[in-house]
């Protein structure tokens, strides 16, 4: 068996492994897709698997005229787009200075930050420092406690630290400011893994729902995910239906609860397919250090 | 800045004292990193003093401050209490399957994408791949459901039909860890793909280009290429993960569990949820947080000493 | 890729756009509000609202608000019908701006926990279900002494609930609570399949052993030829399901038994302790371990596997909140088209060694609605809920406009079903917005139950009418203590988790090793607090006897 056929052998098993998994990845999302497209009679039945049946566009229908789903779909994206763009750029200043070994202090810095990844003050006084900073019920609230993650702020650092040193000193010989190295040298060659943590970012706010339960009371600032966490969580209470008895609403149907998650979902998923073109850029550092 | 101006220009006069040197050369750095420092020091240390709760009998209208101190009459109560000793061995077991299973997973699929040659298989089965983390744990748990359960479940159904006997993927214990490690697998890898495509993305074509002159096998290529090129990675993770061991998320075990397998599906997080957030009894709760901390960190730093000593790779 | 990319760019910017325009309609929207009030609603009289603007400054008093995701559009969930028909008949006749805060209603104790804990910005009315918070606050000494506001103010609200209910927000003494009062107590029926039961020419079971002998010959012969995929006995592990079942083995009990063995946990009551607990265990094994009842009730927890397997004609018999199966588009509608000749009747079939079908019923309250300590606006709190508990407000607001939302007859207010869909959405959130009501309220309790059946569709009314009678037949009250068993706080939560864990282990052990795993279970629930509960409550026995 020579070269040429093991490579074979490998690319197609490869792709055929990868094709499985792919499949069973779509499938639960086709199943959401099914569900939101038939009739409640079929989905409470439990006969929807990975195809519609008795196919019936109502749920849409009424996720799409409810103007306070639209306007919240607005503001989410507003809200993504405001907290990924602070939050990289946050990112980024503190990543930068602490790649540099002989600033001083970078040890003590590093502690600091780490010890926020295992140590937290609670909800309550995280509740009670955003209320005294009169932030409760305005974006900030969302966007302020959760500027940097220190996860995040170390992965950045050690892809800054993979860049070879020799192109910061000659650009530091060339009488370059470090400002300017970052923003001509580093920000170019890291292109991959800040689009990577931007889309982190813009996930983890997207997906985020736990802080709007506690900051925001004004229906205005609901992001997508509060409201379908409510729609999908609120009738899924153990003991609603036990003390609430005949005064319990009527549960939302199944197929509208699909067409929510489907409304809510599609739009953050094709941000990755957008943000791949910068994951090509590899060749550029290879010719930079060639 | 203007200040640093100033500053920079008056020791330019002085000349050549070392302090002005460094400062020439790094007070932007550290003007960079003033925003940051405040944030960590108003947004995350800033509600730190709320740890004390664990050491106070807390009443909510007395507040943190005005609440009783107890000294560790809360720390005694959860370390002489039963569940919590089971489910921090629970917590362990589950993350270190996780650990073999779950943390090499995104590194092998990246891997096996960055082989693949056709580029628009490979951008789109990248984009099919991390679909399951945008789908949330409640309805995870429904698919779950009706993919593994005994009576009704898919898997079961075609089992039954070939005339086997039905597996308990959701009501044995044992069976149940397969479970909850398969759907982790499934849930994250996709997503884990992504940073390690990332790092892929920085390693010199021409190594590969040279190796397959040499006539380096695929294996070969990525043992000796693409492996090394991802090691500041792996190990950056690793140790982040390490670092992790006694906290585990809440929604996982909770939805994936039931109260068949609560002998291996109880963890810390819904232990406390159950005995301490639901409760309203945020001491205990806090005391259990504080407890992971401590640990966590002492992992955390552990690791990276390790790492440093064998590898030289490090997050510090 | 590139050309859908930037379609997909350019929509996501026409939605940001969009978002902007409506962002300045929705504010501008909020502030006319004010100025809309006294055009809407106004049917009912404003009863205590005869002397408007009296004090001249206008306060703002407010009030907390289950949020369920659920406001049709374009209400939301504090600009609905129902608010602006609060502010237009209490608020500005009073000179008060009704403020409701929304409460997301899976989150509530957490975000009530952190209100409370963070001093100010707490709504003036709070509420929840769970008696271990209210015990908690009051307590801590976060609640307002309602006793001489309700004197003052509080007349149509006494009235209302009477002494029985109001007792239930009594705490060492004070009135730190006005719990809300329940329509009807019943909860529980049972249901079987009569076509099934003629097929096989059986009559109707009338005991638990009768019912034992059919649920065998439905899993022997299959009356309803599933194909063997019959399901004799629906089980979940949800209370309706197993509770039923359980308490109907429990022995006749001392008024001490049932005071110190009985163990309260959250809202309800369990006998974990009581005579008779065991035996029910052993039942339950006995069935899974013959095959009648579903197989995988213990991954249940939402009774959505066995509503599809009812719904699919595979259920034979089960117990359920009595009117759970009758909802249009329900479970019964669905069965109905699934199995065009099925019949689920209401029976009552479970008895106890007396020969008695007892089963548990509600206690009379609802939730607990607190005023905070720190609320500064007690007594207009008090006088809101006092003007809610007027019958024509709360007609009002249970029913929405009669001759649109519904018709009277015979001094019961009747839905109609058939309105358009935004007059029905008008009082799309009545049960949250009317605190002090668990149920419709329309005078006498036989009338509560007339109004309640007549919400649902006709040709299911009946069925849901002799559902209501069984629930209601042959129940106990849980017992009332006057003092709050701290343990129960402290434990409850946890408690439900295990008792539920010791149901699960117990029945599907292999019915040699039942003992073995019956005794570990119940060891573990005593462990972990079951004991301490049926200490304290001892002690509070012999003190207050």
């Amino acid at each position: 068996m020579n070269e040429r056929t093991s490579n074979r052998i490998f690319d197609t098993v490869n792709v055929i492994l990868i094709t499985i998994f792919v499949l069973i990845c779509l499938a639960p999302f086709f199943h959401i897709l099914a569900i939101s497209l038939s009739s409640n009679r079929a989905v409470m039945s439990g006969d929807v698997t990975l195809l519609p049946i008795e196919l019936d566009w109502n749920a849409y229908r009424s996720v799409l005229s409810d103007m306070s789903m639209i306007h919240s779909l607005g503001f989410t994206v507003f809200l993504t787009l405001l907290t990924t763009v602070l939050c990289m750029i946050m990112t980024i200043a503190a990543a930068y200075p602490l790649t540099h070994t002989k600033l001083k202090g970078r040890k003590v810095f590093m502690f600091i930050i780490v010890v926020t990844m295992f140590f937290s003050g609670g909800i309550i006084p995280e509740y009670i420092l955003v209320k005294n900073l009169h932030l409760l019920n305005t974006v900030w609230a969302l966007v302020l406690p959760g500027l940097i993650s220190p996860f995040y702020l170390i992965i950045l650092i050690s892809f800054f630290n993979g860049i070879p040193k020799s192109l910061v000193e000659a650009a530091e010989i060339d009488g370059s400011s470090q400002l300017g190295t970052l923003v001509r040298i580093i920000l170019p060659l890291s292109l991959p893994v800040i689009a990577t943590l931007s889309l982190f970012y813009a996930v983890g706010r997207w997906n985020g729902f736990q802080d709007t339960l506690l900051y925001i009371t004004k229906t205005e600032l609901y992001p997508l995910q509060l409201k379908l966490y409510q729609l999908v969580q609120n009738n899924m209470i153990s003991d609603l239906t036990q003390n609430e008895g005949p005064s319990a609403m009527a549960a939302t149907p199944e197929s509208l609860k699909a067409a929510s998650v489907v409304f809510a979902t599609v739009p953050i998923l094709l941000v990755y397919p957008w943000l791949q073109r910068y994951f090509v850029s590899g060749v550029m550092l290879g010719a930079v250090k060639g | 800045m203007e200040a640093a101006l100033y500053s920079r220009s008056a020791g330019e006069e002085i000349g050549i004292m070392r302090g002005t040197v460094y400062l020439r050369r790094y007070w932007q750095l550290y003007a960079l990193l003033v925003l940051p420092l405040a944030y960590f020091v108003l947004f995350k240390y800033g509600p730190m003093w709320g740890v004390q709760i664990a050491f106070k009998d807390f009443n909510f209208f007395q507040g943190i401050a005005g609440s009783e101190w107890i000294g560790l009459d809360a720390f005694r109560e959860v370390f002489h209490s039963h569940d919590f000793f089971k489910t921090l061995r629970n917590t362990l077991m589950l993350n270190i399957l996780d650990l073999i299973v779950s943390f090499p997973a995104p590194l092998i699929l990246a891997i096996m994408l960055f082989e693949v040659k056709f580029q628009w298989f490979k951008r789109l089965s990248q984009t099919i791949l991390y679909i399951p983390h945008f789908i949330s744990w409640v309805i995870i748990g429904g698919i779950v459901y009706q993919v593994f359960g005994t009576q009704s479940g898919m898997i079961n159904n075609f089992i039954v039909s070939l005339g086997f006997e039905p597996i308990p993927f959701l009501t044995d214990k044992n069976h149940w860890l397969f479970t909850y490690l398969a759907t982790g697998v499934w849930q994250s890898a996709g997503w884990g793909t992504i940073l390690y495509l990332a790092a892929l993305t920085g390693i010199n074509r021409d190594l590969f280009e040279a190796a397959e002159v040499d006539g380096a096998g695929r294996f070969k290529r990525i043992w000796h290429i693409t492996l090394p090129g991802l090691k500041t990675t792996i190990a950056t993770l690793l140790i982040i993960n390490l670092g992790n061991m006694i906290a585990i998320g809440f929604d996982r075990p909770f939805v994936i569990g039931n109260k068949m397998v609560m002998d291996y599906s109880d963890v810390l997080s819904t232990y406390v949820y159950r005995t301490g957030l639901e409760s309203g009894q945020y001491t205990l709760a806090t005391v259990v947080g504080l407890f992971q901390a401590v640990v966590g960190l002492v992992f955390v730093l552990g690791a990276n000493f390790a790492s440093k000593k064998l590898t030289d790779e490090g997050i510090l | 890729m590139a050309p859908k990319m930037t379609k997909a760019a350019s929509l996501s910017l026409a939605a940001v756009l969009a978002s902007m325009s409506l962002l300045s309609a929705c504010s501008s929207n909020s502030n006319s509000d004010a100025g809309n009030a006294g055009s809407g609603g106004g049917s009912a009289s404003a009863g205590t609202a005869s002397s408007p603007a009296a004090s001249g400054k206008q306060v703002t008093l407010k009030v907390e608000l289950f949020d369920r995701g659920n406001s049709p559009s374009p209400y939301t969930i504090t600009n609905s019908y129902l608010t602006k028909y609060i502010q237009d008949n209490f608020g500005t006749p009073n000179n008060i701006k009704m403020e409701f805060v929304p409460v997301p209603r899976s989150e509530e104790i957490k975000k009530l926990n952190v209100l409370m804990a963070s001093g100010s910005d707490v709504p003036d009315i709070v509420f929840t279900y769970d008696s271990a918070t209210f015990n908690r606050y009051a307590q801590q000494g976060g609640l307002t002494d309602l006793t001489d506001l309700l004197n003052e103010h509080g007349s149509n609200l006494k009235a209302f609930l009477g002494e029985d209910t109001l007792a239930y927000g009594n705490f060492e003494g004070k009135q730190l609570a006005i719990p809300g009062k329940r329509s009807i107590l019943g909860k529980y029926a049972s249901f079987i399949r009569t076509d099934w039961l003629d097929a096989l020419g059986m009559k109707v079971p009338t005991t638990t052993q009768e019912l034992y002998d059919t649920l065998k010959a439905f899993k022997e012969k299959d009356p309803g030829k599933t194909g063997g995929k019959v399901i004799p006995y629906g089980m979940t592990i949800e209370p309706a399901q197993y509770d039923p079942l359980i308490w109907s083995f429990i022995q006749p009990t001392t008024d001490e038994q049932r005071f110190t063995l009985t163990q309260k946990l959250g809202s309800n009551e369990y006998p974990t302790l009581l005579p008779g607990f065991k035996d029910a265990l052993q039942f339950f094994n006995k069935l899974y371990n013959e095959g009648l009842i579903s197989k995988d009730f213990g991954l249940d927890k939402d009774k959505k596997q066995m509503t599809q397997d009812v719904q699919n004609g595979v259920v034979g018999f089960l117990t359920e909140d009595y009117p759970n199966l009758y909802y249009a588009e329900g479970t019964y509608e669905n069965l109905l088209k699934t199995v065009p000749t099925a019949k689920l009747d209401p029976v009552d079939v479970l008895t106890n060694s007396e020969g008695k079908h007892a089963k548990p019923e509600y206690a009379p309250n609802g939730m607990y609605i607190m005023i905070p300590k720190s609320s500064e606006r007690a007594a207009e709190a008090v006088k809101y809920l006092d003007w809610m508990a007027q019958t024509e407000n709360m007609l009002a607001l249970q029913n929405g406009v009669e001759g649109e939302n519904y018709e009277m007859k015979d001094g019961i207010p009747i839905v109609k079903t058939d309105a358009p869909q935004d007059v029905i959405d008008r009082i799309y959130n009545y049960g949250d917005i009317v605190i002090l009501a668990n149920g419709k309220f329309t005078g006498d309790e036989e009338k509560n139950k007339q109004a309640f059946a007549a919400g649902f569709p006709p040709a299911y009314q009946e069925n849901l009418r002799k559902a209501l009678d069984i629930s209601v037949a042959d129940t106990f009250k849980p017992v009332l203590i006057d003092r709050p068993i701290e343990a129960e706080s402290k434990y409850g939560t946890a408690l439900q988790d295990k008792y539920e864990e010791m149901i699960v282990k117990a029945a599907t052990a292999k019915p040699a090793n039942f003992e073995s795993a019956y005794e570990s279970a119940l060891k573990d629930y005593m462990q972990s607090g079951g004991q301490a509960i049926q200490d304290e409550r001892t002690k509070v026995y012999q003190e207050t006897k």
